[in-house]
């Protein structure tokens, strides 16, 4: 049984339809990331969980009660902001007592839970500081520390990340999900980054023009993108575009003399434009001369420049249809800049879509 | 080169208009309030009788204490009424909310005078609102014309501007999403309010409050025109010191205990608010 239920919940701004219809079941253990593109609705889509919004249609019930009609404070859930809006006026123990002395529980319950919450968190020493003499990180720590202290029924979190640099974002990703592990209690995290939505989450929604293209296990979003949408948003890939020809049991399209022939399509009729994604790093390349330059699933391309991310490397190719950017591991062979390659794939590793009118 | 100099040259010009238009005013005042006055002379003597006849002379001191009470209760009442009329704004004024903050200073697009004069047409005993009155069978109010009520209407009508304008700013400046933190953490709405918004705008209610309050020790134009025969304040005695009495010597001493008592309200306000708990840090935002 599902623990957070989002049933049909729609919010209209004016003529614009921010939420449309998203229907969620969440378990009370999971980590749930919402992900999509700045103005895809899945802010509002929180703030409609926390009660900061009303729906204009739709019902939201955590732990079987229906509270659509509960403001914030009655809900019983905490939110981590991308501001972190932590208490200016209030030191760091009184930030993170806030919420306890809203339950009102007894001062030494407080001073315990607030001591555990300095403890898990590593701001021991920093508790009499004032949240502008703390750094963007330990901002963020306080921030979470807030969010947890209360036990609440759902912790969310809008962006907590996006604020921090890369290297610190790294960090808190394992703590965050670390501690979402140790109090098994459901997360829900809005992020527009694919990668913190990956590493963390248990099961992901991809949210686009207030729409739920998606929600499914991290791996079936990134393996088995279920529309085009997610398959250039999820992962980075390649494009290729034709037009469908089946045959001999295989959907294929032809992009530049390069055929891309996938397992047969029975949804898409002969004829169809469509659209193959690779992502880069299900390219192989071998030396030009070791290839058939007919075979399908494969094309001559030219190295252009390499970029080395530490583990992989990353080429960026020049062919007849245009660029590919494979990755690669460090572990493989290298190619030089000016080099001719082969570029190849397997069959299962396309991810084929019907084009839209509008060539997307 | 360029570097230095700029400093300079901001930090130079407002000590150049405090020293000249404030200090020097200020020494200049006091050395008089210790020299006496006769026949519109100015007799250079040193003495602290000028002083003596504030301490003694019992009139001095109902005026002081007449004043502080009236600019107590102007002040509150105009913060009072400025909070929920700045809160309005901030939250519903949309993109009208410059408009709607300058249009609260369009009176004094009108000179003080004019203003208070309106207000006696408005009030006095043959006024809008008495004939309002009178033309619904009612008896007249006496209550409100030439008394220190009338002043104190008009003094709140003078200062009420000011006040929502410095209570805006700050709500301005406020960042409403705390509230949502506060209501999100299990706050109520009122306790949000308590926990969150005052304090974080208290610094600004008391700017606010303060320049309401100091203003009306010295005021003199509206318990002149509305104060009637009970409504003397302590600005407009001294005020009269320097222009029908002549005695400038007094009128000085008197200005002397008045930026003491300002000063020392000051020093205590301050005293009693910690700047931290309000938010303020002295260095701007983060």
């Amino acid at each position: 049984m599902a623990y957070i239920h989002l049933d049909g919940v729609s919010k209209q701004y004016g003529s614009v339809w921010a939420v449309d219809r998203a229907d969620m079941a969440i378990g009370k253990q999971e980590f749930v990331s919402l992900l999509g593109p700045s103005g895809s609705g899945k802010t509002t889509l929180l703030r409609i969980i926390a009660g900061l919004e009303r729906p204009t249609q739709g019902r939201v019930l955590i732990d079987g009660e229906d509270v659509t009609e509960l403001p914030p404070h009655r809900r019983g859930v905490a939110m981590v902001f991308q501001e972190f809006l932590l208490f200016p006026h209030r030191t760091v123990y009184e930030n993170l007592a806030f919420p306890l002395r809203m339950l009102k529980l007894p001062k030494g319950e407080i001073e315990a839970r607030v001591e555990w919450a300095v403890g898990i968190l590593a701001l021991r020493g920093l508790e009499k500081r004032y949240p502008n003499q703390l750094s963007g990180g330990q901002q963020q720590r306080v921030a979470l520390g807030r969010g947890l202290v209360g036990r609440p029924k759902v912790l969310l979190l809008d962006e907590p990340l996006a604020n921090l640099d890369r290297e610190l974002r790294q960090e808190m990703e394992v703590e965050i999900r670390k501690h979402q592990t140790d109090l098994g209690i459901p997360f829900i995290y809005v992020t527009h980054n694919q990668e913190e939505a990956l590493s963390m989450s248990d099961r992901i929604a991809v949210v686009r023009g207030g729409r739920i293209e998606d929600f499914a296990s991290r791996t079936a979003i990134y393996d088995h993108p279920r529309t085009a949408f997610i398959a250039q948003f999820v992962g980075r890939s390649n494009r290729f575009t034709g037009t469908a020809l089946i045959s001999q049991g295989k959907t294929a399209l032809c992009d530049h003399g390069v055929r891309i022939e996938s397992a047969a399509r029975p949804d898409i009729a002969d004829g169809k434009r469509i659209a193959a994604y690779v992502k880069n790093e299900k390219i192989q390349l071998k030396p030009a001369a070791e290839m058939p330059a007919d075979a399908a699933n494969t094309l001559t391309a030219t190295i252009r420049y390499v970029l080395l991310r530490g583990a992989y490397a990353e080429y960026v190719l020049g062919w007849t249809g245009g660029e590919i950017i494979v990755s690669r591991p460090r572990s493989e062979a290298a190619f030089a800049q000016g080099a001719e390659v082969a570029c190849f794939w397997n069959e299962a590793d396309i991810d084929l879509f019907p084009m839209t009118e509008d060539g997307r | 080169m360029k570097g230095r100099a700029a400093p300079a040259i901001f930090l130079g010009m407002p000590t150049v208009f405090l020293v000249g238009l404030f200090v020097l005013p200020l020494v200049s005042m006091v050395v008089l309030s210790v020299w006496r006055t006769e026949n519109y002379h100015i007799i250079r003597d040193f003495s602290l009788h000028n002083y003596e006849v504030l301490a003694t002379e019992g009139a001095y001191m109902t005026f002081l204490v007449r004043s502080l009470a009236m600019a107590s209760a102007v002040s509150l009442i105009c913060t009072l009424l400025a909070w929920p009329v700045a809160y309005g704004i901030t939250l519903y004024g949309g993109r009208y909310k410059l408009l709607l903050t300058l249009a609260f200073a369009v009176p004094f697009l009108t000179g003080e005078v004019l203003r208070i004069i309106a207000l006696q047409g408005l009030l006095g005993p043959a006024g809008l609102l008495n004939g309002l009155l009178l033309s619904l069978g009612a008896a007249p109010l006496r209550v409100i014309m030439y008394t220190n009520v009338a002043s104190a209407i008009g003094l709140v009508y003078l200062y009420l501007p000011i006040v929502v304008t410095v209570i805006y700013l700050s709500l301005l400046n406020f960042d409403q999403r705390l509230i949502d933190a506060a209501t999100i953490f299990g706050a109520s709405p009122a306790r949000a309010f308590f926990e969150i918004t005052w304090p974080l705008n208290l610094f600004g209610t008391l700017i606010g409050f303060a320049l309401c309050f100091i203003p009306c020790l010295s005021a003199t134009l509206a318990p002149r025109f509305l104060g009637g025969p009970n409504g003397t304040l302590y600005g407009m005695a001294m005020a009269q010191q320097f222009g029908e009495s002549g005695t400038w010597a007094l009128g000085a001493a008197m200005g002397v205990v008045l930026f003491a008592v300002s000063l020392l309200l000051v020093i205590v306000v301050a005293r009693l608010v910690d700047l931290r708990r309000t938010g303020f840090t002295g260095f701007g935002r983060g």
